[in-house]
């Protein structure tokens, strides 16, 4: 079948801000000691919702108040990513940006948008602005669009590439992964810094809740009594290089990007293919464009929301690829929630780091194994595993499937 | 509640809450079917249904119990207003 | 070895203009006077949306999904198969993302509707439209100001030459949104604003003449990069790596290009960098046309500004201004505050296989 198609993709560089805190070392100690990041949420107003906690991003996010939370949150990881990848600024400026979004700055114009609405209410007659509240608005009105954080990070960071922002719902943050080594491998660039980046939202947070998506509990993916979703905000981004160019300027290796696939379900606006067709499409595409077979991969990061359907289908489309008990699966979710258009990039980066260090996360919450989930799911405790290969899938809302692939280099 | 003023409270909900044409809603029926891919329904889907659970319980008062299966009562009109009625003079 | 890549297929829903390639070419022929406002006439959508959850997509996914039915129509593809999907947009659904927010401030967690949520993500368009012409290949909404359409033509222009897909329906979207007009006419923004859907169908060339198809044009060459600009910001710098990039892959200098459709839409620091970029890599003499007097800036409009380039290249005639121009590849260029921007040379149907 089909190998590689033009040039190597591999990874030289990550960086994160995941509800462990700041940084990809407080991320993997998180993760690797089954910690549950899950708890009840300060952000925003949760009166009267049936699920009232969220994995947050711990204590103050770096950078100026002025922007938008999720700007914050993708500055510090692209930052780190970059830096970890001891880019110079000339190599930078040749650098593609592709991000995943899907809140952008919803979280400050949600707040803005409340107090007005509040406010015209409570005093109809203060319709009129106060000199000056215009001024408010610039910021807010502005920051809302997923756009922004491409363009905040082109800016403070200095990156003149191919620029996209891709909002794939839930599998925003690995589809930019996918587009960026679209472009490496044409040789279109030498370079991307590809990641995905989502702040806790209202509109989020409420609409999660109105389809009974969300446990009141920390989710339990792929336990029998699992009973959904929980929420979660961060951002996560890799440094992809041409691997030529990253060995001929001493770059650090940590895997190779080997294969990826996108599909699409058409199936429905919420419910993914009852047989998970879009999904078994995307792993063995992924399989086929890296030249791999199921036999190959050890490991597979799933996309693991925790709710009946989702865990269910995905179950499904393991074995139909992998065989029953044919890999080793867990869920990042179980620790961090499910972190919207960061989910793909952060789940990634477990991915990359659990090859790197030998070790898989586990599914934390796992103490009733499902029979419909004929694997072991890593329960409870993180595993020592040599992972020649390694899968990350997501699985987006409405059938938006991503695969990535790596290898060991 | 009589089963008629619960019949004419979820046509409004059907226009309100799930985007249809007044007219459409009007016409519905007792004998009117509920889920998509019967005949004769008015096409309800998962999200459908969903709604209208939040839809009902706000109007009506009344929670829903998830851990039970509801499906039977969502079958059509008549059964959906049964339910309804039953549960409202309940409190 | 790249790929060709034609243009087969054009949906449009724009104002005073909704149907597929040869209702465009007709207006092209004999463009009438720009329509009064920049609204689209719904009316004129009803019969495309069979089989359409109309009681719940919203109307940029009516729109998006006319649009990409036209386009396929169009093409003589009865569905899109595996396709791929690009779609630019700078609004999404933002009329849902109100209406939901709404909900809640009106009536509490239970004033809260669960069937607007999907709405409230951008990939909703998209979703729609898959669903209605059942493409099972990659589908990518991409979200930027201004050059949405331009770029998902792009995005979707080096997948097919890089030889990826074969097929890909690439446009843009968006709708007039009050609470937009009102913030940014408040912010002192001077944009004409338009709304509208514009879906191309793009296919390698092997592909189109295997089936029969006839390209109405070729995309020789394109190209996205970031130039330095605050967020919302104008930059400086004249220099288009885009432009010499999307050159470069046509194989032609510079100088060969005399007329460009630029995303000038009367934002007019915004529209004067634009100019000197233009005029850096093509000359002084460059012709420009825009097409946002007339429509109103939305994300389809550079998927139809390639559309209409197609058509120039083989005729020799701009519109907005109508002028004659020698015929062969032109360029259609498209800048957003912040500093993404794309470059596009795009040349008539090649030679024996033109409509």
């Amino acid at each position: 079948m089909t190998g590689r198609r033009g040039r190597t993709v591999v990874v030289t560089g990550l960086g994160a801000v995941s509800p462990f805190g700041t940084g990809v070392k407080a991320f993997w100690q998180g993760i690797t000691a089954g910690a549950c990041a899950i708890r009840p949420i300060t952000l925003i107003e949760t009166e009267g919702f049936r699920s009232r906690i969220a994995a947050e991003v711990p204590g103050a996010v770096g950078g100026s108040a002025r922007r938008a939370r999720a700007d914050r949150l993708a500055l510090t990881a692209a930052s780190e990513a970059l830096d970890d990848a001891r880019l110079s600024a000339a190599e930078r400026r040749d650098a593609a940006l592709m991000v995943g979004a899907v809140g952008g700055g919803m979280l400050e114009v949600e707040a803005w948008y409340w107090k007005r609405w509040r406010g015209a209410r409570e005093h109809p007659d203060a319709g009129r602005e106060r000199p000056g509240a215009g001024r408010e608005r610039p910021d807010a009105a502005r920051a809302t669009l997923p756009t922004s954080h491409a363009d905040v990070l082109s800016w403070r960071l200095g990156l003149e590439g191919p620029r996209e922002t891709v909002v794939a719902a839930c599998s925003s943050g690995a589809a930019s992964i996918a587009m960026a080594a679209d472009l490496i491998a044409d040789g279109v660039v030498p370079r991307a810094l590809a990641g995905g980046a989502d702040a806790l939202t209202r509109i989020c947070y409420m609409g999660f809740n109105a389809l009974r998506l969300l446990d009141p509990e920390p989710c339990r993916p792929f336990d029998r009594e699992r009973r959904g979703m929980s929420l979660g905000e961060g951002a996560a981004f890799l440094v992809l290089e041409d691997a030529e160019s990253a060995r001929a300027r001493g770059a650090t290796l940590y895997a190779e990007l080997a294969g990826h696939a996108m599909t699409t379900d058409a199936f429905h606006v919420t419910s993914p293919h009852p047989e998970g067709h879009g999904m078994i499409g995307a792993m063995r595409e992924a399989l086929a464009s890296a030249g791999a077979a199921p036999a190959d991969v050890a490991y597979v990061n799933a996309h693991g929301t925790g709710t009946a359907q989702n865990d269910r289908i995905e179950a499904r489309a393991l074995r139909a690829v992998f065989g029953e008990g044919g890999v080793l699966v867990s869920s990042t979710k179980s620790m961090i929630g499910h972190t919207m258009a960061a989910a793909g990039s952060l789940e990634a980066l477990a991915t990359v780091l659990a090859m790197t260090h030998a070790v898989v996360p586990p599914t934390v919450h796992l103490t009733s194994p499902d029979p419909d989930v004929p694997f072991d799911c890593v329960p409870g405790v993180a595993r020592a595993a040599s992972l020649p290969a390694a899968m990350s899938n997501s699985f987006g809302f409405g059938g938006q499937n991503v695969t990535l692939l790596f290898r060991a280099c | 509640m009589e089963p008629k003023e619960v019949k004419d409270e979820l046509a409004a909900l059907l226009v309100s809450r799930l985007k249809f044409d007044p007219a459409r809603a009007a016409e519905v029926t007792f004998d009117t079917p509920l889920p998509k891919g019967v005949d004769g329904s008015i096409g309800l889907d998962s999200l459908d249904f969903i709604e209208l659970g939040i839809a009902i319980e706000e109007r009506f008062g009344i929670v829903m119990d998830e851990s039970q299966d509801l499906a039977e009562h969502f079958a059509s009109v008549a059964t959906l207003c049964r339910f309804i009625a039953e549960r409202a003079t309940q409190r | 070895m790249l790929k060709r890549v034609v243009v087969t297929g054009v949906g449009v829903v724009a104002a005073g203009l909704v149907g597929g390639g040869q209702t465009l070419t007709r207006w092209l022929a004999q463009v009438p006077s720009p329509p009064s406002d920049h609204a689209v006439d719904d009316t004129l959508l009803a019969a495309l949306m069979d089989g359409v959850d109309a009681r719940r997509a919203s109307r940029v996914s009516r729109f998006t999904v006319a649009a990409t039915r036209l386009s396929l129509a169009d093409a003589g593809l009865d569905d899109a198969g595996a396709a791929g999907f690009v779609l630019g947009t700078e609004h999404g659904d933002l009329h849902s993302a109100i209406e939901f927010a709404e909900g809640f401030l009106r009536g509490g967690p239970s004033g809260v509707s669960a069937l607007a949520f999907p709405n409230t993500v951008m990939n909703t368009m998209a979703s729609a439209a898959t669903i209605a012409c059942a493409a099972h290949g990659p589908a990518l909404t991409l979200n930027v100001r201004t050059v949405g359409g331009e770029l998902a033509v792009a995005r979707a222009a080096h997948t097919i030459a890089s030889g990826r897909l074969d097929v890909a329906l690439a446009g843009g979207v968006d709708v007039r949104n009050p609470t937009v007009d009102a913030t940014l006419a408040e912010l002192g923004d001077a944009e004409m604003r338009g709304e509208g859907a514009t879906v191309l169908v793009l296919e390698s060339l092997d592909h189109a003449r295997a089936r029969g198809a006839s390209p109405c044009g070729e995309i020789l060459g394109a190209a996205w990069r970031g130039l330095p600009a605050r967020p919302n910001g104008v930059g400086h710098r004249a220099e288009s790596r885009a432009i010499a990039a999307a050159l470069a892959e046509a194989g032609l200098a510079g100088q060969a290009i005399t007329w460009a459709y630029s995303s000038s839409s009367g934002d007019g620091p915004r529209d004067a960098w634009e100019r000197a970029l233009l005029v850096r890599a093509l000359g002084s003499e460059i012709t420009v046309a825009s097409l946002a007097r007339r429509f109103g800036q939305h994300a389809g409009l550079g998927a139809l500004r390639v559309a209409a380039a197609a058509w120039s290249a083989g005729s020799g005639r701009l519109i907005d201004p109508p002028v004659d121009v020698a015929p062969g590849p032109g360029l259609v260029h498209g800048i957003a505050r912040g500093g993404t921007h794309v470059a596009l040379v795009v040349g008539p149907a090649p030679d024996g296989v033109a409509r």
